[in-house]
């Protein structure tokens, strides 16, 4: 067995965080991402640019950035309006939160642009018979449309999934305990980098293992009817 | 005739871009009338039918559904709806029976059928899935009611949008060509179906090309050109001795 020298319990925890921050980030992501397709294929065009100009500056700036920009922004923001109401202590925002503000805003600006591509690929005619049948549009879409984007939509956002995943380790920068932060707090303290880089490494290896037999399976599960048997 | 129409539209236009494809066109159905609506390609059959339960919104027109005026405003150039609610309730009454199916590919057959009942109409589960078995036992899809469409034949699929659409209960169905889509073998199992429906009393318009059909169920028959009523009538009327020739033409190119 590898020693590693009493930090395995703590790598596990950073593991833990790891996930924690996934989960949270990809529920925000996912109604970020459908807000903003819904935006995008809007017949409002102030709703349209405005989902623009979203995946646009997100896109366009590094994930780190937006990690650290997020962390220290909204500290200043959110004491800028709370002082508008007479509020003036100091108020902090936990590595975690930010993480998730900024993981979640990647994630949805890149799923805004495949939830689009899923939502325009679904036939006219399955919308249209569910408008002649009386269905109100929240029932359409929550019982017709929905469904059948989420097939379409399942591979991209798997994908996407497994770049969350690894950005995540970005947000130990900001001081998150995950397993990148637990690496390196191990590697200060024993001086043994590639023990504990590696390490580090299989986990985020395993995770993604594990993401990737979730997605092939729910991917299954979409997917029944859909071939012609 | 004493008692109101059905159904009864009245000057019916619909401009596209630049184009008016229907020109003022109105027609009375009353209770237990098979109307056959006949026409080339593109003299605006489907875009009529369409008007009817505004899928497609109108130009200009009006639209009487049980002595009941569906209530239109403005909306560009068109006219939309102005009671959402009046709307629902009125697209619930009439089904409609389009060319390609149009089946959820997600739900199973019987599934489909039990959408509306249960989801729209919200009516007892069990009775929903009683009502439904009848229906496909009717349509003779029974045995597949688990099956997914895509594992049906063209027929088959017909023969259960057809069901999920009396899964209603509707008072008049709309069928907008639909044998055009299926391989010739396939066309008379559902015509089978629509006549059985004929026979019941069902009130129908159907936009079609199969002629002798037309012939047979039809107690009006109307021939469309270029977005007006060129001719209509008993089937006799406009098969054996219509006024129009350009009806007289059309009818010889195709039957
Ligand atoms: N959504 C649309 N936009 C523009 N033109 C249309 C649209 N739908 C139908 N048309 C045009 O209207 C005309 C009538 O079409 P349609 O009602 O489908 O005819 P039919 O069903 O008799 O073949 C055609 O010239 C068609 O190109
Ligand atoms: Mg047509």
């Amino acid at each position: 067995m590898i020693d590693l020298h009493g930090f395995g319990d703590q790598l596990l925890q950073g593991a833990l965080i790891t996930v924690e921050l996934a989960m949270a980030s990809l529920a925000v992501g996912l109604v970020l991402g459908l807000l903003g397709a819904a935006a995008k294929l809007s017949s409002i065009a102030p709703l349209r640019w405005l989902a623009t100009i979203y995946t646009t500056i997100v896109r366009g700036i590094p994930e780190l950035l937006t990690v650290l920009i997020i962390y220290f922004g909204a500290t200043i923001v959110l004491m800028a309006i709370a002082s508008q109401f007479g509020y003036d202590d100091y108020i902090e925002v936990g590595p975690f939160a930010a993480g998730v503000t900024a993981l979640g805003l990647t994630f949805g600006a890149y799923a805004t642009e495949v939830f689009r591509g899923a939502l325009q690929s679904i036939p006219k005619g399955q919308h249209e018979a569910a408008t002649a049948l009386g269905m109100g549009a929240f029932r359409k879409f929550q019982r017709i449309i929905l469904p059948q984007v989420w097939r379409v939509a399942l591979p991209g956002l798997g994908n996407l999934f497994l770049v969350l995943l690894k950005d995540t380790a970005l947000v130990s920068i900001v001081g998150l305990d995950d397993i990148m932060r637990k690496a390196n707090i191990a590697v200060s303290s024993t001086k043994q980098p590639f023990l504990f880089y590696a390490t580090a490494a299989v986990m985020y290896l395993l995770l993604t293992i594990i993401s990737m037999v979730v997605v092939t399976w729910l991917e299954k599960r979409a997917s029944r009817g859909m071939r012609r048997g | 005739m004493s008692k109101a129409p059905a159904l009864e539209l009245i000057d019916i236009h619909k401009t596209f871009t630049d184009v008016e494809v229907l020109k003022g066109i109105s027609l009375k159905a009353y209770d237990g009338d098979v109307i056959s609506i006949l026409g080339s390609s593109g003299s605006g059959k489907s875009t009529f039918l369409r008007c009817i339960n505004l899928l497609e919104n109108p130009t200009k027109g009006e639209i009487i559904f049980n002595g009941e005026s569906l209530k239109l405003a403005s909306s560009g150039r068109d006219l939309a709806a102005a009671d959402m609610k009046q709307l629902t309730k009125m697209r619930q009454q009439i089904g409609f029976v389009f060319q390609s199916f149009n089946l959820w590919p997600h739900m199973t057959v019987l599934q489909n059928v039990m959408e509306g009942p249960a989801h729209v109409l919200k009516r007892p589960k069990q009775e929903v899935m009683d009502y439904a078995e009848h229906l496909l036992n009717k349509v003779g899809i029974a045995d597949k009611k688990h099956m997914y469409p895509n594992q049906l034949s063209g027929g088959q699929q017909q023969r259960v949008a057809i069901a999920r659409t009396l899964a209603m209960d509707p008072q008049v169905i709309l069928f907008d060509e639909p044998t055009s889509a299926l391989d010739p073998e396939l066309v008379g199992e559902v015509l089978g179906v629509m006549r059985k429906l004929a026979e019941e009393g069902r009130t129908m318009l159907i936009v079609t090309h199969e002629m002798s059909f037309a012939k047979e169920v039809s107690s009006e028959v109307v021939f469309l050109h270029k977005g007006v009523v060129e001719e209509k009538g008993t089937p006799d009327k406009v098969f054996n001795s219509p006024d129009s020739e350009r009806c007289r033409a059309f009818l010889s190119s195709t039957y």
